[in-house]
């Protein structure tokens, strides 16, 4: 696998793979970005997996740029070595729970007419895949999962709403994902999860994170209603 | 209890410390001060030593009373000072009267002011900080920017000190600032033409500036590259959309992104670009990572002496 290293401005170092994003490559991050908080501890002070990236956050001050670089280079040798090993340690999906109907989502029946298909169709081919968080951002908890079926993808909107609600479940190109908070959003929206994913008071605050795999189960308006009610 | 009443909040005024550190894999941004030189310089007047909150405010119009006796100091863009009708002193320590009112009014230079106030603001921390992240609603009241009629909590008036002024003032821009940044991330990937152009035109600070970031406008920037997938983006990193305007991420930018970026601007140089006013000029030149390191250290050090040595 190639990769090149090199620094994300003054304070962060980058690892950067010149691949498809791919469930084996973030988990091979992961471990990097694992290995990372062990060896450099309190002196890094964050550190973000991307697609195909790794960032680590310093202070030049506190630890050398060419010590994380060299140090960063070795690991990404030692990653590119490891290849299907990492195929196998796959953890049990999350279940999120979501109401696929047109009074919650606007873009749903569009969808299936868009698509030649009906909206159990849409619902079936949503919620039969297992997807993979690949990133996180946007938004805090906001997790990018893929890859959507492709008889489902789909652009984003040409102008973004102004407002999606929380928990709102939306697809864009092939990506899938559901908005922790209110916020704007371009995505197409097909559903609503009445599970709360992001809660500052929760530990960790986030429901999702990168490398996680995660399953949706279509539920009724009844169950939507009752496990709002106690998520709120 | 003390308690700052906010009477006017003006644009876009928020309670800021110095930000939050390691919270970006969440998808949350650092915020914090945008002129941390202004932050700093108010804590020591006052004697906080705890990375006290103030109130940030953008081209300010704030007016504000407090419930019981306290000192303030307002640092940062100069600003007109008021104390009731009576004008007063930017970088002084002041004392207010119970009810009295604190009036502050932009001058035509800078950007960013900072009101502090004994005890500092102390809205609850969220993430070891009380740092307002307005897109994301977290920390600060609320979560969200300052609103007429707002009431602040105040920490207690332990602190007695009434340090001088630091001068750590960030000067006002000659008629061209240097943005200097580290090259990377796409650096190379990068059309040549596109970077021949970065680093030999001028560009203009436009009104699309925030604590988010700072777009540029000028020649347009053709990067030759399409959308990549979402990578973490940094401080000062220069995001280079489809319009071929750069942006400048700044304190409040989004933890993730997938514009083409050929390298991020030295914190040093963001912190003087904050403060600048539409129609600033400005150009990048190329700077090494240890040059970023050597600039960063000679202004810790001054910094640091200044803070030691002004009582």
């Amino acid at each position: 696998m190639q990769f090149e290293v090199g620094p994300a401005g003054e304070s962060a170092m980058r690892l950067a793979y010149a691949e498809s994003p791919h469930p084996a490559l973030t988990r091979g991050l992961l471990a990097i970005q694992q290995e990372a908080e062990r060896r450099f501890n309190g002196a890094l002070t964050d550190a973000v997996v991307g697609y195909t990236t790794l960032t680590l956050f310093f202070s030049p001050a506190s630890l050398e740029r060419d010590r994380v670089e060299s140090w960063l280079r070795e690991q990404a040798e030692g990653i590119s070595s490891l290849g299907s090993d990492l195929h196998e340690h796959e953890e049990p999906a999350v279940v999120l729970p979501v109401f696929y109907h047109h009074s919650v989502a606007p873009d749903l029946e569009w969808l299936a007419d868009n698509k030649g298909l009906s909206i159990d169709d849409v619902i079936t081919a949503h919620s039969q895949t297992t997807y993979f968080a690949y990133a996180t951002g946007f938004a805090p908890g906001f997790c990018y999962l893929g890859s959507l079926p492709d008889e489902l993808a789909t652009p984003r909107l040409a102008t973004p709403r102004a407002r999606v609600p929380a928990g709102t479940v939306a697809i864009a190109d092939s990506q899938t994902a559901v908005y922790p908070c209110d916020s704007p959003g371009g995505w197409r929206l097909i559903g609503a999860c009445p599970k709360a994913l992001f809660n500052l008071s929760d530990v960790p605050p986030s429901v999702l994170s990168v490398g996680m795999g995660v399953r949706f189960e279509p539920i009724n308006e009844a169950d939507f209603r009752s496990m709002a009610q106690g998520a709120s | 209890m003390n308690y700052l009443q906010v009477h006017r909040a003006g644009i876009a005024s928020s309670v800021q410390d110095s930000g939050r550190t390691g919270a970006l894999h969440m998808g949350i941004p650092p915020s914090g001060a945008m002129d941390r030189c202004a932050l700093l310089s108010g804590q020591h007047q006052l004697g906080h030593q705890q990375d006290e909150a103030a109130i940030e405010m953008a081209y300010a119009d704030f007016v504000a009373s407090p419930t019981e006796t306290c000192r303030i100091v307002v640092t940062g863009a100069p600003v007109y000072v008021s104390i009731d009708q009576d004008e007063a002193q930017s970088g002084q320590t002041l004392t207010v009267g119970a009810g009295q009112t604190v009036t502050i009014k932009a001058t035509a230079e800078g950007v960013y002011s900072y009101l502090h106030v004994s005890g500092g603001i102390i809205t609850p921390p969220a993430l070891n900080s009380r740092s307002t992240s307005p897109r994301e609603g977290i920390g600060g009241l609320n979560g969200s920017y300052l609103q007429d009629g707002d009431t602040l909590p105040l920490g207690s008036n332990q602190a007695e000190a009434d340090l001088g002024d630091p001068m750590l003032h960030v000067p006002a821009p000659a008629e061209i600032l240097w943005l200097r940044f580290v090259a990377g991330f796409q650096y190379d990937e990068f059309a040549d033409a596109a970077i021949k152009q970065l680093l030999a035109e001028e560009f203009t600070v436009t009104a699309k500036a925030n604590r988010m970031g700072v777009t540029l406008s000028g020649e347009k920037l053709q990067s030759g590259l399409t959308t990549l997938l979402s990578e973490a983006t940094c401080f000062g990193a220069i995001q280079v959309p489809p319009d071929g305007h750069p942006i400048i991420l700044l304190n409040d930018r989004q933890t993730v992104g997938g514009y083409p970026k050929p390298g991020a601007v030295i914190a040093s140089d963001c912190l003087r670009l904050a403060q600048c006013r539409p129609g600033q000029r400005v150009r990048f030149a190329i700077c090494s990572p240890d040059e970023a390191d050597r600039i960063n250290w000679l202004e810790q050090h001054y910094l640091e002496t200044r803070l030691r040595e002004v009582v």
